[in-house]
């Protein structure tokens, strides 16, 4: 048995494929847009190098940089805590009802499957302060805020409303892992507890919670990676503004990249959402211990 | 078992020969068309522009555009689908031009990453300014000079050389213009009549007056975007104009973001700014016009190329609608054009040029005129009355106009720039106290512009 | 006692209540938005600004033919369709193939491996999306449709390779034990038992990259420039003019665009429950 999970010929032969494409249409275009981040490069000249002249402009000269960080940091924190709470809480309310379960499952997770630059598109019609929510509240006599376009504030009201959009988006994904993970565990623990005299509410703080631990860490490195990594909702929403409140890691990287043109810019920009991904997957694995890579 | 084993090597090998086969077809196949086209120069070359070249040798050329030409209801990107259509049927056996479309969004990442691969598609849209600069510096667009001299082409412009005076670089000419859109004041005259307005405003005080009279009357004055920022920023870029704010000056670093005279401008805007439309901070260029045709507010501030947005959603709205120059600039009037450059390692020039010659011909430039509504840029004679009744007004405030000036935005030291100088117009009407707004403008040009 | 139970009864069922109150606002969170695009979909431009919410006034079907002639949204569904297809085949293949080896066999740096997969999750698709093209176009892979199903085939890897080396180190040993007994190699152990055990993770992994893939938009727009090889999320954004958009069109090819998933989604979405569900617990 071990000998044949030992066969050196086999392994090669499954993991070839994978490690192939991944090294060449992945890997390479990675390390080459990290040299980029040490050249002055515009895709349409040659890239020149010049050391970590972009990483010092970018740490000490780039006041949107700042905002950025300071946005996706804001962002997440604000998803990995709700999307953990909220889709726990989602989870725990589904799996105890019994009518109409599949239904809310479904409709939970259904923007999920949709594109969020559409659904992105959608939302800033509805905050639109002309066509949408604001002419509801209208009717009531409120005046709505700019709620897409307000710059009070540390964290504006801007950066709270496309947070919320991105929870009601994908809070069906970890509801979905968390109630795969809640099913999973065996009802004779349950039975128990209610014997012993414990309520709904204390079986789950005391049974349920601790057995998730493992998928709890799953879903929030998923989580962190994708909040990092966000973009397609603030574009459509925002483009990263008014004035650049608005903008992100990602953004940032795009605006550079692409309306400026400053691709090596761009490039490091984008290294350090990579670094940045890495330390906060290898923190979240470091304090929600999970073992191997198991869902 | 061995079955098995043959079928995940099978799978292995297919990836591999999927990558090197590919690789190699196109080697050869880029070879051949290489020395075909090469082949079609040289003929071309030597029995002149439009000989009928021997079957198979047609020379294929790209045109790359920022619409759609199917689903687009742009008036002008409609009449360009015209325009290819009419030369792929002329040139028929000759040339043959493909479009490549995206929309404006990701045009220019699509053609960099183009010219990056060395695929620069032989002929481009671009808008003059620091946009057409990226292209020109590094050599990627071609001079166009000598193919405008040869044949009395350059001659058919209106103004001849100085209609290139955006697209000239050193005295050479890189990008032929097509149409110009000139930014207007757009007025509803049922409004303006109710309101007691006689008299169009012509310097700031006037059109403070009007707006101050449009409201006593209970219409909302003037309706602007503050969510796009161009939209604001193109009135923004008038009154700077009229404080005398000299662009080259400040982009040469001899005039400061915060002397006297921008502070001046950008206050004027917070003044006007009273008369906005309540939602006017998220309100897009789209719901902006839409308050417009829709009569909700009495003015609008945009560029010609909204006459045929306004006509095409409420036609009912074209004989309501005035247009009058922006107040107080002393006959300067911003202008735009669409401008088309070649691609400097094109294998067949010849083609492009008779292809761009089909956008300034009479038939292209009378449907500019005529349906398009925007400015013809060749000395045409088009027909007044089949044009947008609008046009007439903003042929007039263009005939008036002493000088034009480019779109702020476009005119300043970078794209860069330009979009610093945006937001910072959008953050000063948002409540940023002005001399704190400028400021990140003077940042931006002390630490990318003026040292380097 | 029987008095208490009552009351225990009573109370739960207040609770039941409210939590099925709860759960029912928020449904209609979830679909009002996505009724209203329908709804905005069948009118004009016109009206659309004047009164966003009324009801429309006349229907028009229009948006739809001219979203699907003018947008050439049937080749541009085809085109998306294959594309998609082929990279999910691909994708399920070699990704269950890679996890297997990562999760099942024993190897020094079956942990490595799995790390340097996980990395090309954490790359945002526009650093790496100017190399890849120009890699591509010297390759003659630019306007194929093969050009956009590599990038999308190994884009996908590393979900699927992280999601599938669960589902196949929770396989019970014993399985993998009797078959060794019964002489089977490990290429029929691949095929024959972890594989087909594992249809409900290759599933979920599958609907994953499908979803994924079936909406990207900037790979697509800057690697095709053929119209007639141009995927739905390109064709969509054909509405978007340089200065104004045709917003009741472009709902109506959103709403094209839309409703092969939801019909997809659907007709599986208990099927991806579960395949949840016994993920997790064989995870």
């Amino acid at each position: 048995m071990d000998k044949l999970l030992r066969d050196k010929k086999a392994i090669i032969l499954f993991v070839a494929p994978a490690f192939l494409l991944f090294t060449f249409v992945l890997f390479i275009p990675i390390c080459q847009s990290v040299y980029y981040s040490l050249c002055d490069y515009n895709a349409l000249t040659k890239p020149v190098f010049i050391g970590f002249e972009n990483y010092r402009q970018l740490f000490t000269a780039d006041k949107t940089m700042k905002i950025a960080f300071k946005n996706s940091l804001f962002f997440l924190i604000f998803s990995v805590v709700t999307q953990l709470i909220a889709g726990l809480i989602l989870a725990a309310l589904l799996t105890n009802i019994k009518k109409g379960r599949n239904f809310f499952k479904n409709v939970y997770y259904l923007p999920c499957v949709l594109s969020s630059a559409a659904l992105g598109l959608l939302w800033m019609f509805i905050f639109t302060p002309k066509l949408g929510i604001n002419q509801v509240l209208a009717q009531f006599g409120i005046e709505g805020p700019l709620w897409l376009m307000d710059t009070k504030g540390f964290i504006i009201l801007p950066m709270w409303v496309i947070a919320s959009v991105s929870l009601w988006q994908y809070v069906g994904q970890s509801m979905m892992l968390y109630m795969a993970q809640i099913s999973g565990i065996s009802t004779s623990l349950y039975e128990a507890s209610y014997i012993d005299g414990c309520t709904k509410v204390q079986a789950f703080r005391h049974i349920t919670l601790p057995l998730i631990r493992p998928m709890m860490a799953t879903a929030m490195s998923l989580n962190a990676i994708g909040s990092l990594k966000f973009f397609d909702l603030i574009f459509n929403m925002t483009e990263g503004g008014p004035n650049h409140q608005t903008e992100v890691l990602a953004t940032h990287l795009y605006q550079q990249g692409f309306k400026f043109f400053k691709y090596g810019y761009a490039s490091a920009i984008g290294t350090v959402l990579l670094v940045l991904c890495l330390i906060v997957t290898f923190i979240i694995n470091k304090f929600v211990k999970i073992e191997n890579y198991e869902m | 078992m061995k079955k098995k084993l043959l079928s995940v090597i099978l799978s292995v090998a297919m990836v591999a020969s999927l990558l090197v086969g590919c690789g190699g077809k196109t080697e050869t196949t880029t070879e051949s068309t290489a020395t075909e086209s090469t082949a079609a120069t040289e003929k071309s070359e030597s029995t002149g522009e439009a000989a009928p070249a021997a079957s198979g040798e047609v020379q294929e050329i790209t045109w790359m555009f920022w619409d759609d030409l199917d689903a687009t209801e742009d008036l002008i990107s409609k009449g360009y689908k015209e325009t290819v259509d009419r030369f792929n049927k002329d040139y028929e056996g000759v040339y043959h031009v493909t479009p490549i479309t995206t929309n404006l969004e990701e045009y220019y990442s699509k053609l960099n990453a183009l010219v990056a691969a060395g695929e620069t598609p032989d002929c481009f849209i671009v808008s003059p300014g620091p946009n057409l600069d990226v292209y020109v510096d590094p050599g990627v667009a071609a001079d166009l000079t000598d193919y405008l001299k040869a044949d009395g082409w350059m001659d058919t412009f209106n103004g001849g050389e100085g209609a290139f005076s955006q697209q000239t670089y050193d005295g050479k000419i890189y990008a032929v213009p097509l149409n110009i859109a000139a930014a207007c004041v757009f007025y509803n005259t049922e409004m303006f009549a109710t309101a007691g307005i006689t008299e169009m405003p012509t310097d700031w005080d006037g059109m403070l007056d009007a707006c101050q009279k449009l409201q006593d009357a209970g219409y909302t004055p003037l309706t602007i975007s503050a969510g796009t920022a161009w939209c604001l920023s193109m009135l923004a870029g008038y009154l700077c104009d009229s404080e005398g704010v000299d662009l080259d000056a400040l982009n040469g670093g001899t005039a400061s973001w915060l002397d006297a005279n921008v502070v001046s401008a950008a206050n004027k805007m917070v003044e006007i700014s009273k008369y906005f439309q309540p939602t006017a901070a998220g309100d897009t260029n789209d719901v902006a016009t839409a308050n417009f045709y829709n009569e909700e507010a009495a003015m609008l501030i945009q560029g010609s190329w909204a006459i045929a947005q306004i006509n095409g959603s409420n036609p009912a709205f074209e004989e309501k609608c005035g247009v009058f120059a922006f107040p107080g600039t002393d006959g300067r009037v911003i202008a735009k054009s669409d401008s088309l450059a070649m691609s400097a390692t094109t294998k067949s020039p010849e083609a492009v040029i008779a292809f761009m010659k089909y956008f300034t011909d009479d038939t292209a430039q009378k449907y500019t005129a005529e349906v398009g509504g925007k400015i013809p840029v060749t000395k045409v004679e088009y027909d007044a009355s089949k044009a947008p009744a609008q046009l007439a007004y903003v042929m007039d405030v263009f005939g008036n106009a002493k000088s034009t000036f480019g779109f702020y935005n476009e005119s300043l030291a970078s794209t860069e720039a330009g979009s610093t100088f945006d937001d910072a117009m959008v953050s000063i009407y948002l409540g940023t106290p002005v001399e704190e707004g400028l400021q990140t403008v003077e940042d931006f040009y002390e630490n990318n512009v003026w040292n380097k | 006692m029987s008095k208490t139970v009552k009351n225990h009864n009573k109370s739960s069922a207040v609770v039941k209540t409210l939590i099925y109150i709860f759960l029912s606002i928020l449904a209609v969170i979830y679909i009002l938005p996505l009724l209203w695009v329908i709804f905005v979909s069948v009118k004009d431009d016109k009206t659309l600004f004047v009164s966003p919410w009324s009801m429309p006034e006349k229907l028009m079907i229009e948006n739809y033919t001219f979203a699907w002639t003018a947008g050439k949204l049937g080749v541009a569904t085809l085109n998306s369709a294959i594309v998609c297809c082929v990279t999910l085949v691909l994708c399920l293949l070699i990704g269950s193939m890679a996890a297997f080896a990562i999760g099942r066999l024993r190897w020094k740096f079956s942990n490595v491996m799995m790390t340097y997969f996980l990395t090309g999750m954490m790359i945002p698709v526009h650093c790496i999306l100017i190399p890849l093209f120009t890699r591509f176009a010297k390759m003659g892979l630019t306007n194929s449709l093969l050009g956009l199903i590599l990038p999308y085939l190994t884009l996908s890897l590393p979900l699927t390779i992280f999601i599938m080396t669960g589902f196949f180190k929770g396989l019970p040993n014993e399985l993998f034990e009797s078959a060794c007994i019964d002489g089977c190699s490990i290429y029929k152990i691949f095929t024959h038992i972890a594989f087909p055990l594992s249809k409900t993770g290759l599933f979920v992994t599958g609907l994953m990259s499908f979803v994924a893939n079936w909406n990207e938009l900037l790979l697509a727009m800057v690697f095709i420039s053929d119209d007639t090889k141009k995927t739905l999320p390109v064709s969509l954004s054909k509405f978007v003019g340089p200065y104004n958009t045709n917003y009741s069109q472009m709902f109506a090819a959103i709403v094209i665009a839309i409703i092969p998933t939801i019909v997809v989604y659907c007709c599986f979405s208990n099927s991806i429950v579960d395949g949840l569900t016994q993920g997790a617990v064989k995870g």
